[in-house]
């Protein structure tokens, strides 16, 4: 099956037309470079599990219709229930536009925000899908914490489709100061009926001895797309403790680099993804230990029910001289259907000897004995393998870093792991 | 002709050098590759016409290939024009005369390893029958194997003698377009064994390439095939514990394995061809495809490897469970030294319904060397109740070595069990501290820990491999400490 190709030219003229600001030099590099590698295809090794069609369907359809971007003022509502309902500051970033922190964000409390309109940052791209993100980027978000703030920094990244296929960007970086502590939350949500594919660019430079908690949510429009991808860098002796869950969507991938080159950084970083019907759900995570001690830690379970597929690729690369890491991976998944296909490849490239590496990977369904004993005790088929799932799924939930976020992370959860199991009774009863 | 004083390296690369000698009056073909080169390697060997015809569309398959870089190894490209590709045995005067011509840093190797006299001089290349008469052994044995049917030979005469068995079986393991390396040995392919055991026979003897007559310079592009026919079960044992002289630098082998109802096969292998010295210079570029076939219900196959030479091993023993309860096992010790780099492992690809497989691997790095586990696990919407247990640990000996792992997982089936695990890990300071304060020698103490690491793998080879295999991990990880 080949894969068809993005339009470049069709790129261009949209890019061509946008206003000049001071991004247009970012975005003219990022064109050229993409122009010359081009989007992935099921060739590139760290992209056989997962093919892109679907996103370059949708941005042609797109960019062929001129490159248009929906106001992000159909949101407003959603937007207030969402921030309404997790106590945090918010930044927005609506169909791609960066709206307006409703919240004082000079950095006297600690927190200060800017829009790339006003300061470019400096654009890494040079991986495919963030040169798309950053050849049509229009603005961006930095923000800049210092010292222990209180209430968590949230980052709502909406986006809204109707009509025809639409294409949205969002690019934010963070930085945290030495000896900062904060708790962040970034929210991924969509609705509509038309086509979507979103493209995210986090960055998130950690400083010395700060301490970082990070809740991630996608719970998307399970009719649209999205890739995101973000890279982490932590400072001597700084601690990151993350969690991601991916709750929603259609097509997903997730791609997280963790640059560990100080020593003493610690980081933990855990996932949770359930699929259902028709869902695509793929997690890539790089941890370059390039000096020790350090530590990194990461678990990511799945529940995959219904004719989906997920993909988990864990890497941890310890270069020469990076003695004294402790590197970590784990990776367990339930299959609770016939059509459902999981593919896990837990990687390590050693380079130095006096480190501790480990993986562990698992893959099964729901244990028989365990199914019986709950009968035994006298619940109902349903009944018995909601709790066993749920028990499954408790156990990373539990375990997010952030307070304010994790009720909601709970909630989504319970709903959707309802709608799973509803699902495949739903399917016993046909077959 | 060696001297005293040329070392390993010059001895093994001046062999290496004489390899690509093109004299076309005596029994080489020049260097270079087309279908006239293979017309007349089949010509040569007498073949019927389907063998042709079959060289034929590999070679025409294998020019639309692309050489796999995916591996992680790296290597010099390698011009397949230069390389000569039918070379006959190497004539008697060409040899060193006895084992005075011989290295001794060889000699002491043989030593090391304990290898009996008159099989050094066999392993170092002295014109063998006048040393040493294995022709009346090898005969003893065909007579027994004729007794109960089984056929064991050349793949020459395996060509000649039953072709209708081979017609059956070749290619339907390692299909001819398999990958780069299987294509381009399907073209050119020397020799090899052919082993076919019949129905409900037991092999009264392990196999071995040692006792094939003609088994010495099948050349670098070695072809075996061995089926296992209903409730029949045979012990192949590959390759040697000694280091090997071999004129070639690139091996690109291919074994096909086909296990039917009922049968089983278990395969191991001693790697042990030149590695290249300690800069990483000469050594043999070893790319080989193997691949089992657990066709019929209940059958087995087994595979069991101790790499230790070779300067680029690139090498994936798989079994295909298609049949019913199913079995495939692969347990391997990779050992990579100096410069060398291994990229090896397995893949089991569950068809059938409650197949099973278990997966040990064992990697050691020493020096600066790069060794690499690569596995797939592969359950089909099909294989109800597969059940699959993969355990990978590494074993770093010095800061300047690599150890990967790179496991690949494809679960297209609830029902499965999968379950991985790896570690990594080095010799640490106090098991050593322990040892010593016991009064073992440093070297003494690293050997035992290795080969106590190396047990599980070591326990699956037949005995008197095993003990062999124990001396050879010795001998490779000499000086990889202190």
């Amino acid at each position: 099956m080949k894969q068809a190709s993005l339009s470049i030219e069709g790129l261009r003229s949209v890019v061509e037309a946008l206003p000049p600001d001071n991004l247009t030099p970012a975005r003219e590099a990022a064109l050229a470079h993409l122009g010359e590698h081009g989007i992935p295809t099921l060739r590139d090794e760290d992209w056989k599990y997962t093919d892109l069609s679907p996103v370059v369907d949708i941005s042609n359809r797109w960019l062929t219709a001129g490159g248009g971007r929906q106001s992000p003022d159909t949101l407003l509502a959603r937007i207030d229930e969402i921030t309404g309902s997790i106590d945090a500051n918010w930044l927005v970033v609506a169909n791609g536009v960066v709206l307006d922190p409703t919240f004082p964000a000079d950095g006297g409390n600690g927190v200060q925000v800017a829009k790339f309109s006003d300061a470019p940052a400096p654009l890494v791209f040079e991986r495919p899908l963030a040169d798309f993100n950053a050849a049509l980027l229009q603005d961006g978000l930095r923000v800049r914490i210092s010292g222990t703030v209180g209430k968590p920094v949230g980052i709502l990244l909406i986006d809204q489709s109707d009509g025809d296929a639409s294409v949205s960007q969002a690019w934010a970086e963070i930085d945290v100061d030495a000896n900062s502590a904060v708790e962040l939350i970034e929210y991924h949500v969509s609705q509509g009926n038309a086509d979507h594919y979103a493209n995210s660019v986090l960055t998130l430079n950690v400083g010395a001895n700060a301490d970082v908690r990070h809740v991630r949510i996608q719970n998307r429009s399970t009719r649209h797309v999205q890739t995101g991808r973000t890279s982490v860098s932590l400072g001597r002796d700084s601690r990151l403790d993350m969690a991601s869950y991916d709750l929603g969507g259609g097509l997903i991938r997730n791609d997280i680099d963790v640059d560990l080159s100080q020593p003493g950084a610690d980081i933990t970083f855990n996932g949770l993804y359930l699929a259902g019907e028709g869902q695509h759900i793929d997690n890539h995570t790089r941890v370059d230990h390039r000096v020790g001690p350090a530590t990194s830690a990461q678990e990511y379970r799945g529940i995959l029910n219904g004719n989906c597929r997920c993909v988990w690729n864990g890497k941890a690369i310890v270069h020469e001289g990076a003695d004294g890491t402790d590197a970590r991976q784990a990776n367990h998944n339930l299959l609770l259907s016939e059509k459902a296909e999981i593919d896990a490849k837990p990687e390590l490239e050693i380079y130095a000897d006096d480190v501790k590496c480990a993986h562990g990977t698992t893959v099964g369904q729901l244990d028989e004995r365990s199914l019986f004993y709950l009968r035994t005790r006298g619940l109902d088929k349903r009944h018995a393998r909601q709790v066993l799932t749920h028990a499954f799924a408790a156990d990373l939930v539990s375990r997010a870093p952030v307070d304010a976020a994790r009720s909601t992370v709970s909630a989504i959860v319970d709903a959707r792991l309802a709608d799973l199991i509803e699902a495949e009774f739903a399917e016993e009863l046909v077959s | 002709m060696a001297t005293e004083s040329e070392n390993l390296e010059s001895l093994v690369n001046r062999r290496y050098e004489h390899g690509f000698v093109t004299d076309i009056a005596t029994e080489s073909l020049p260097p270079g590759l087309d279908e006239d080169v293979i017309r007349a390697i089949s010509a040569r060997k007498n073949e019927p016409e389907f063998m042709l015809e079959w060289r034929l569309q590999a070679y025409r398959q294998w020019l639309e290939m692309r050489e796999p870089d995916w591996a992680h190894v790296h290597y010099p490209k390698i011009d397949y024009n230069e390389i000569s590709y039918f070379s006959a045995p190497k004539s008697d005067e060409d040899r060193p005369k006895s084992l005075d011509e011989v290295d001794p840093k060889l000699l002491e190797t043989y030593d090391k390893l304990g290898i009996p006299l008159h099989e050094r001089a066999r392993l170092a290349g002295v014109a063998v029958d006048a040393v040493f008469d294995s022709v009346s052994v090898a005969t003893t044995f065909k007579e027994k194997l004729a007794d109960v049917g089984v056929i064991f030979c050349s793949f020459s005469e395996a060509v000649q003698e039953h072709p209708a068995l081979v017609r059956k079986y070749l290619g339907t393991v390692v299909p001819r377009r398999d990958n780069f390396f299987a294509a381009l040995n399907a073209a050119v392919f020397s020799d090899g064994s052919f082993v076919y055991i019949p129905k409900g026979v037991r092999c009264p003897m392990e196999l071995s390439t040692y006792f094939r007559i003609n088994a010495a310079n099948t050349g670098q592009f070695e072809r075996t095939l061995i089926i296992a026919d209903e409730g029949s079960h045979v012990s192949y044992l590959e390759g040697c514990t000694a280091p090997m002289r071999d004129e070639n630098q690139l091996h690109a082998a291919v074994v096909e394995l086909v296990a039917l109802k009922d049968a089983e096969i278990k395969y191991s292998t001693v790697q042990n061809w030149y590695p290249g010295d300690e800069n990483g210079v000469g050594g043999i570029y070893n790319f080989v495809t193997k691949r089992g076939d657990c066709r019929g219900a209940n059958s087995k196959i087994s595979w069991t490897q101790v790499e230790t030479g070779s300067a680029i091993t690139w090498k994936y023993p798989s079994c295909l469970l298609r049949g019913e309860n199913s079995v495939g096992e692969f347990y391997s010790v990779a050992v990579a030294n100096n410069m060398q780099q291994a990229d090896t492992g397995t893949k089991m690809i569950h068809i059938g319904r409650n197949t099973s497989s278990t997966i040990v691997s064992k990697g050691i790095s020493a020096g600066r060397a790069e060794n690499a586990y690569r596995g797939l696990v592969r359950v089909m919407p099909q294989a109800h109740g597969a059940r699959n247990h993969t355990q990978c640990d590494s074993l770093l000996i010095g800061k300047q070595c690599g150890a990967h792992t790179f496991p690949y997982m494809e679960i297209k089936n609830p029902t499965a069990r999968v379950e991985h695990e790896a570690t990594t890990s080095k010799i640490s300071a106090d098991q050593l501290f322990y040892c010593r304060q016991r009064g073992i020698s440093e070297e003494d103490a690293v050997n035992m820990i290795v080969n106590g690491f190396c047990k599980e793998v070591f326990k699956e080879l037949p005995m008197e491999f095993a003990v062999e295999a124990q001396a050879l991990l010795n001998v490779s990880l000499e000086g990889a400490v202190g």
